[in-house]
């Protein structure tokens, strides 16, 4: 088939394969605007960088840090503790050594999903508040299924089925090992 | 005489071509000034603008989840996930020109992410194909084209997920090869050439 008309094929595909939105999704969208927005979200755009550019975390410390200090030293600015730099080299720093700041952003994230699922009339439960960051098998939130099942979401971002039983050992698996 | 009227009626066809063209720059115009205007609403915070931005791209953003073989209720989902997204990347927006290809990377974005967090979820396509009524096609015709559509639709779903949103963003979401490649990422030479392969591949699915 010939290129050209192959893409009029295309643009005859698009014309035809499109479907109604669910009604009251833009209403769903709009409930969600937040109240002041942002311009700017400090540090974490640094962070965002590094986990969209897949690289080891201490290969992308490494680089930020390296274009920070030359560039502070380009500007003439190495000591003036220029707010951005500084916030975002501790950020940085909480990032690559491991502390708690490692996963605030997948517990935000989880965060912003509760608040869609709770809109969206979910009944869900959230334990982001009380969980350890660094237990890849805490349990960040549960939600009921349809069908009986319970759809849970672990900190680290992944999503599981399980039943009920298999809830109340992941919750209490995670309840014991708060109480050592 | 007949000369004469041919002419008279070419002149109109003319003039009429011109005014046509004339209001298509006309309404391109405003439509830019109502992107830049929208834009600088935004950046500056302002919800109505907000708004008026899920107004406008809402059901295209569905569209483009649908067309990257999402399911309808998880690209209504990502659709939600990509404007909360965007609130929190209002910085990022230059202006009105760099509207779509802002918009469309944080929802390729959110795609991608959906995707890598459910490996080996298959594919899901838009359902059926409407036939187009007032064709002058007989209907031997419209079977054979219905179904060259109907291939190359599995064609598209079928396609790795970059050549997949290559093609989706430039010929479904009707970007300009510019924004799609700013919407992937992408340097634009980058994106010519996986729209290239992504051609090829499906020359070779439909008949």
């Amino acid at each position: 088939m010939r290129k050209e008309k192959l893409k009029e094929l295309l643009n005859e595909l698009a014309e035809r394969t499109t479907e109604p939105v669910g009604p009251g999704l833009s209403e769903d969208i709009k409930h969600q605007i937040p109240t002041r927005l942002l311009r700017h979200r400090g540090g974490w755009d640094t962070v965002n960088i590094i986990i969209d550019l897949r690289m080891s975390k201490s290969v992308a410390a490494a680089v930020i840090i390296i274009t920070m200090i030359l560039l502070a030293n380009f500007l003439g600015i190495r000591d003036s503790a220029n707010g951005g730099i500084f916030q975002d080299s501790m950020l940085l720093i909480k990032y690559v050594s491991g502390w708690a700041g490692a996963d605030i952003n997948d517990v935000s994230a989880g965060r912003s999903k509760y608040e869609l699922l709770l809109g969206r009339g979910e009944e869900v439960a959230w334990y982001g508040d009380d969980i350890d960051p660094q237990d890849s098998n805490a349990v960040l939130m549960q939600w009921k299924l349809s069908d009986g099942k319970y759809e849970v979401m672990l900190v680290d971002g992944r999503e599981r089925q399980v039943s009920s039983e298999e809830l109340i050992k992941l919750l209490t698996r995670m309840l014991q090992k708060k109480s050592k | 005489m007949g000369k004469k009227v041919k002419l008279r009626e070419q002149k109109v066809g003319l003039a009429h071509l011109r005014g046509e063209q004339q209001n298509l720059d006309r309404r391109n115009e405003h439509s830019d000034q109502r992107r830049d205007s929208l834009a600088a609403r935004l950046r500056a915070g302002d919800r109505t603008a907000a708004a008026e931005l899920v107004d406008l791209y809402y059901e295209r953003i569905y569209l483009f989840m649908r067309r990257l073989g999402h399911s309808r209720q998880v690209s209504e989902d990502l659709t939600q996930e990509s404007f909360l997204n965007a609130w929190g990347h209002i910085g990022q927006l230059r202006d009105g020109k760099a509207l779509n290809s802002w918009l469309y990377r944080i929802a390729g974005n959110v795609s991608k992410l959906y995707w890598r967090r459910h490996k080996g979820r298959e594919a899901a396509s838009i359902e059926g194909i409407e036939v187009a009524d007032g064709s002058s096609k007989t209907e031997g015709d419209k079977a054979g084209h219905n179904e060259q559509l109907e291939q190359l639709k599995n064609a598209v779903t079928r396609l790795p997920i970059k050549l997949r949103q290559a093609v989706v963003l430039h010929y479904m979401q009707q970007l300009t090869i510019t924004e799609a490649a700013e919407a992937a990422g992408i340097r634009k030479g980058t994106f010519k050439s996986r729209l290239n392969r992504a051609l090829k591949a499906l020359r070779k699915h439909v008949m």
